[in-house]
């Protein structure tokens, strides 16, 4: 009805009815091609799930009775947490904190030399920059939890472990951040500097420093956020802090202790990213 | 001749913190009427407006559209009368990663079936006559364009054609030329305007262009501090009139 | 002016060098109390060398067995990322502040989110394992349930950000809640939340890879069986396809990135 109308409105009747045939066709062309990638999409993601299912044996249901079973291990067993082993917890807490700053100040240390070795405007040749490369790339790409677990039965089970653990891998992350943010330096005021015959030393000093000071700081500090939530977990493998108590108070069914041990995990990931915030807020 | 499309009555909107945005609305409008609201920044005039679809939900007072009250309306019943107003946007509102053609065809939204119109499962009839409206607005070669790659005034006739496809029997225009420049403000205008004479849908614009108001409403009505201030033809807007709508301050001058 | 310039420098640069010494003087305290004295890390550096030398040239007993432990690591990512992804994309409407249908029910589910988020997925795989027993099944819904933590929060936040007068035009003209949010907000933050989506997959393959080491299925326990053995040349052997499979992964999901954004830029119907 509405279309008749609308025809009688237009002038162009001819005109008209020898474009709108074509019109439609390129609609449901585009939209035929657009229907086949989503549907390729689609296909895709739906293969690796039935894949996945078949490879791994999940059960559909298992996603209602799993967290169903969850609940109440959360609610029966866990709850309410058994407070009184605060006192034992403080002791593992602080070491999960020293663990991720020596860990923290390991990689610094490590990857500033990485990075200035990786970075394309600083590095001294461009051979030293690719293996520089290479290296951080692999450690970034091997978890923490790998190397712990190779070192706890190396070195041994302990705080130490864990700490070697969070520096290598911490390398892998801030020895790229840190390239990235050197290359981004201005080269004009570089040059300015080597100008006036400064040395290596001087020109890191006077023109790369400043401009590198606030990434350094971030990212530095950003990577021991991130070590907190690593070395908390780390101790599942022996490699000592919060995790390795709550691994142990699992294996004996202490649960409302374990949930006390999360709370505590909780507790210390907020204070060290409240502590952080604040650094960052002073220093940059 | 001319029966009331939409009986404004009592109308009140307070918002939340206290601002009494419109004080006391009474409205009658007729069949085909092109009506220019204008007033001061900050009078009601998108209030109103958005009132009259509840996009803006009015405090007290009724809205009796095609003989029943659009504030009483449940919800199911709201979107049953809601696609019988279009509605056209300062900010064009379209969606901007889909193709023109489609945002056209939202203007069907309402009268389909829930799952049809979320999937998007638009039928031959609809598409066409999507296209031919497209083809009115003079965009029939931006069909399948995203709709953020048209310029202002062609995005803004993208909302007009969207608005049409709703066969509303009537529209509502919230500044629909305030983000355009002079010469694509005339060419939706007279889109608009065209629209509206062809289909007979009765309509509504905001403007804050006293010129324009002028220029293409039948009749004007003029808010002021959330109250109707002038209420009238075209001629009977004088410059003085329109001077103390716009003039701050409360002097009390009779309408 | 100047002098209060020249002050406020000064005194930066004494908070500074403060700052630098209390950051050494806690390295050292920290490094006594882990009880990291030299005698010790000569010793630890022995035995690294000792495992190191060890490890090379890396060998794999059971090649089959290390093969069938990475694909089923990476099965149970895929399908914590499919849930995660399919229960987040609900959760997440509902928690946005803009569309949700209760205020209240979206401070429940950011605070839900919040709270699964915080904990790390190892420890949420420890739990279910207690709860549905050993095996893939724990490990998928840890990282799915780790995932939709912070799902919810990305695409929430990506909702959150939408150009409301795309719902108030789709409302305006009749369209029901469904039919605004498949038809005018999804297509708004479809590329953001492929990206995030993708992102995830990623993330949950790292994690996809330790797992195991707590009983969740996949690669992990590999690397388990060998270190307790003290099979580093095994131990290094597993970390490599480990590493491979990092690497693939952030490969993969760059390459599917740009893929999807060529297929919305063609900007089809
Ligand atoms: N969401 C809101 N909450 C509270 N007050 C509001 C809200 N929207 C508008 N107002 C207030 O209501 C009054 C009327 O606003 P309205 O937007 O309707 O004015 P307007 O005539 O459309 O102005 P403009 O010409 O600037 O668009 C103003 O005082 C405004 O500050
Ligand atoms: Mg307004």
């Amino acid at each position: 009805m509405k279309q008749e109308a609308l025809n009688i409105s237009n002038q162009g009747e001819k005109g008209l009815s020898a474009t709108k045939p074509s019109k439609y066709s390129e609609y449901k062309r585009r939209r035929k091609i657009m229907l086949k990638s989503q549907g390729f999409i689609t296909a895709i993601i739906l293969l690796l799930a039935i894949w996945s299912i078949w490879g791994t044996g999940f059960n559909l249901l298992s996603l209602f009775f799993g967290t169903y079973e969850i609940l109440v291990f959360i609610f029966t067993d866990m709850f309410p947490p058994d407070l009184t082993v605060i006192g034992q917890l403080i002791g593992p807490a602080l070491d999960t904190l020293y663990m991720s700053y020596v860990g923290m100040v390991i990689s610094v240390v490590v990857s500033l030399v990485l990075g200035v070795l990786a970075a394309d405007n600083l590095t001294p040749h461009w051979t030293i920059a690719r293996v520089s490369r290479a290296v951080t790339a692999f450690l970034r790409s091997v978890p923490a939890v790998v190397w712990a677990i190779i070192l706890v039965s190396g070195i041994g089970l302990g705080p130490l472990t864990g700490t070697i653990a969070i520096g290598l891998s911490g390398i892998g992350i801030l020895g790229k951040a840190y390239a990235e943010v050197l290359e981004s330096i201005d080269g004009a005021q570089l040059e300015g500097v080597r100008a006036t015959g400064a040395n290596w030393f001087q020109v890191i000093g006077q023109a790369v420093w400043p401009q590198f000071k606030a990434g350094f700081v971030s990212w530095s500090l950003y990577k021991l956020d991130m070590n907190i939530r690593e070395a908390a977990i780390l101790g599942l493998v022996g490699a000592g802090g919060l995790g390795y108590y709550l691994q142990g108070s699992i294996n004996l069914f202490q649960y409302k202790e374990a949930a006390t041990a999360i709370l505590m995990i909780f507790a210390l990931i907020l204070m060290v990213e409240y502590m952080t915030a604040k650094i960052r807020e002073r220093i940059i | 001749m001319m029966e009331t499309i939409l009986e404004i009555r009592q109308l009140k909107k307070t918002y939340p913190d206290g601002t009494e945005a419109l004080k006391n609305i009474n409205l009658s409008i007729k069949r085909g009427e092109f009506i220019v609201i204008i007033g001061p920044s900050g009078a009601g005039k998108s209030t109103f407006l958005r009132s009259i679809n509840r996009l803006s939900e009015p405090t007290s007072g009724e809205i009796i559209f095609h003989g029943e009250d659009i504030v009483k309306a449940n919800r199911a019943k709201l979107r049953k009368m809601r696609r019988n107003i279009g509605m056209i946007f300062q900010g064009f509102n379209l969606v901007k990663r889909l193709p023109t053609v489609r945002n056209v065809l939202h203007g069907k939204l309402g009268y389909m079936s829930t799952w049809k119109g979320a999937l998007g499962l638009f039928n031959q009839e609809e598409v066409e006559e999507a296209l031919s409206i497209l083809e009115r607005v003079g965009l029939e070669d931006q069909a399948f364009k995203r709709a953020d790659e048209l310029s202002g005034g062609q995005q803004q006739r993208v909302a007009i054609a969207r608005a049409i496809n709703q066969s509303p029997s009537i529209i509502l225009a919230d500044e629909p030329i305030a983000s355009l420049d002079p010469n694509s403000s005339r060419v939706v205008m007279d889109y608009l305007q065209k629209a509206c004479q062809e289909e007979g849908f009765t309509t509504i614009v905001n403007l804050h262009q006293v010129d324009f108001a002028k220029e293409y409403a039948d009749r004007i009505v003029g808010i002021k501090n959330g109250e109707i201030y002038f209420d009238g033809p075209v001629k009977e807007l004088s410059d003085d009139v329109i001077q103390s709508i716009y003039a701050k301050g409360k002097e009390a001058m009779p309408v | 002016m100047i002098k209060n310039k020249e002050t406020y420098r000064q005194q930066k640069k004494v908070q500074n060098s403060i700052f630098t010494f209390l950051a050494f003087a806690f390295f050292i305290f920290s490094m006594l109390q882990l009880n990291i004295v030299p005698e010790r890390i000569v010793r630890s550096i022995e035995r690294l060398g000792y495992i190191f030398g060890n490890m090379f040239p890396p060998v794999t007993n059971e090649p089959v067995s290390l093969f069938t432990a990475a694909i089923e690591s990476i099965q149970v990512a895929i399908l914590g990322t499919i849930l995660g992804v399919i229960i987040s994309l609900f959760l997440a409407v509902l928690a946005a502040k803009n569309l949700t249908i209760s205020p209240y029910l979206g401070y429940a589910i950011k605070g839900f989110a919040g709270f699964v988020r915080a904990v790390p997925a190892l420890i949420w795989a420890l739990l279910f394992i207690v709860a549905v027993g050993l095996g893939p099944t724990p490990g998928i819904l840890a990282l799915a349930i780790n995932s939709i933590g912070m799902l919810v929060k990305v695409y929430g936040e990506a909702l959150e950000e939408i150009d409301m007068g795309i719902v108030e035009a789709l409302e305006s003209a009749g369209a029901s809640k469904v039919q605004v949010i498949l038809q005018g907000v999804f297509p708004s933050v479809m590329k953001a939340f492929t990206a995030w989506s993708l992102f995830r997959l990623d993330v949950n393959i790292r994690y996809s890879a330790i797992l195991g080491v707590v009983g969740a299925g996949g690669i992990g326990w590999e690397l388990m069986k060998a270190a307790q053995m003290s099979r580093y040349d095994e131990a290094l052997m597993v970390t490599i396809v480990i590493f491979g499979m990092v690497m693939s992964a952030e490969v993969l999901s760059e390459y599917m990135k740009k893929r999807a954004n060529a297929a919305s830029a063609q900007a089809l119907n």
